[in-house]
């Protein structure tokens, strides 16, 4: 890790504070990411990152990352990539502050709420075994490409009502997007292209449903009927929340589905817990999201001078608050570097916190526990099928294995 | 031993799959108390309850004790 300590950033007078030069967009080996987080958060409670053109802060420690979360009135989400302080995207209501923020959530909270995540589940359970079954006589396969990136998408879709044989088309959408998000200019073409297809299939899907509503399990006649302030929603809103959806809901559950099973493979005594209580899954899941956290870090864009933790921030600077430090910091945690499978107190931010916490949690949950439960109960012994060291796609955007080859015993 | 859930709640929902028995769930997500807020809870529930008050990524449930 490169870490110098200036005294000068920006013409500022900053005292002590380290300057790096840090690249989060790239690919590295598995695992290098969260190694590099315990190394930033050890050495220091706060970093300014410095690249061409631009600079933000990072937060490593949790007790700063729970101090952004809770105070949105002075970390705004305009914009939540610190190495882009003004994005060409514009995601509803993730980028939208207090005091709409809530409008939009009220309108979307219910239909992802706990509650009707419990009604979905009978048919997430049914489209996981359908993915599932056709693996189990193969022996082996890429459980990102045969599994990881189909399952969560088609529950997705039919969680909002698109037919679920679109899935491969947002599989595809999704992987462009996520290639772009992270700074990668090489990806920023993919990224835009991905976007405009997407707005497309969106606004054909509205223009259909203003000629044919559907009463039930439709989420776009929901949202035609859904007002704010009295208002109907106007198309471009409309298209901001279907994109944030789309691109929230389904990389981010393949990412940790991938890490789940990385790590299933490699502990069999974990997994053998689970054969053992498929009722563990839930807690298993939220150990998943606390020490495999996907969210390298989550940025957001300082409203007014103000000294935080040490730091004098001014307005207009971004901040990184770096929850893959935070999840794993031994200052909150007990055991921070295990994986305890069963643990209870895990008010991990594996999902953010405050009111932008993620929309769509109930719904990666439900996803994610049904994933372990189905795959166990059919492939109960799994393993790397690959000595090669596996990659994983840069904390810039999500963190996410590219590939994960297993073997299991067919008949077993 | 009383049981409390303040404003900052957004809505996990840990807390109510942990303690279903005292804890459910609104339409939206956010958590309500069953049979009033707060609630007397036994004192040999003491280990749940601080799991709860753990659970929570908001800091959002109080335990108050009598």
């Amino acid at each position: 890790m490169e870490a110098s300590t200036i005294s000068q950033v920006k013409g500022e007078e900053v005292t002590g504070c380290p300057v790096m030069h840090q690249d989060f967009s790239t690919t590295r080996d598995l695992g290098d990411y969260w190694a590099l987080a315990n190394d930033l958060r050890e050495s220091c409670p706060h970093f300014y990152n410095k690249y061409a053109g631009g600079g933000y802060w990072v937060f490593t420690r949790h007790e700063a990352v729970k101090d952004i979360y809770k105070t949105p009135e002075i970390f705004s989400s305009e914009s939540i990539t610190p190495w882009e302080p003004n994005p060409i995207y514009r995601f509803v209501p993730t980028q939208v502050d207090a005091p709409d923020h809530i409008k939009y959530r009220r309108i979307l909270n219910p239909w992802f709420s706990p509650k009707a995540m419990e009604a979905a589940a009978p048919m997430m359970r049914e489209l996981c075994r359908s993915f599932i079954e056709p693996l189990v006589a193969k022996g082996r396969g890429d459980f990102i490409e045969d599994f990881a990136l189909l399952y969560p998408t088609a529950a997705f879709l039919s969680v909002i009502g698109v037919p679920v044989s679109y899935t491969e088309q947002f599989a595809e959408w999704v992987d462009m997007f996520f290639g772009g998000f992270g700074g990668d200019p090489e990806g920023a073409e993919n990224m835009g292209k991905a976007l405009s297809e997407m707005r497309v299939f969106w606004s054909e899907q509205l223009a259909d449903r203003r000629i044919n509503p559907q009463p039930e399990g439709d989420l776009f006649t929901y949202l035609l009927n859904s007002t704010v302030d009295d208002e109907p929603l106007d198309e471009e809103v409309l298209l901001d929340m279907c994109t944030v959806l789309t691109l929230a809901g389904l990389d981010t559950t393949r990412a940790e589905l991938g890490y789940m099973f990385h790590h299933l493979a490699l502990n069999p005594e974990d997994r053998q817990k689970l054969i053992d209580d498929p009722e563990l899954a839930p807690l298993a899941v939220e150990e998943t999201l606390r020490y495999y956290t996907i969210i390298f870090g989550d940025g957001r864009k300082v409203t007014r001078d103000i000294e935080f933790h040490g730091v004098q921030l001014k307005k207009g600077d971004m901040v990184y608050a770096l929850v893959s430090g935070a999840n794993r910091d031994p200052r909150h945690w007990e055991r921070a570097d295990e994986f305890v499978i069963d643990r209870k107190k895990n008010n991990h931010f594996g999902f953010a916190s405050g009111p932008h916490r993620c929309l769509g949690m109930h719904l990666a949950r439900r996803e994610m526990a049904i994933a372990v439960q189905e795959w166990l109960s059919v492939i109960p012994n799994f393993e790397l099928d690959s000595d090669a060291t596996l990659k994983e796609r840069g904390g810039g955007a999500m963190m996410a294995l590219e590939t994960l080859p297993l073997r299991w015993e067919v008949g077993s | 031993m009383k049981l409390q859930v303040t404003t900052a709640c957004q809505g996990h929902g840990r807390c109510y799959s942990l303690a279903p028995q005292y804890l459910e769930s609104d339409d939206e997500g956010f958590v309500t108390i069953r049979g009033g807020d707060p609630i007397e809870i036994p004192d040999d529930q003491r280990e749940l309850a601080v799991e709860l008050v753990g659970t929570c990524p908001e800091s959002a449930i109080v335990v108050i004790d009598d």
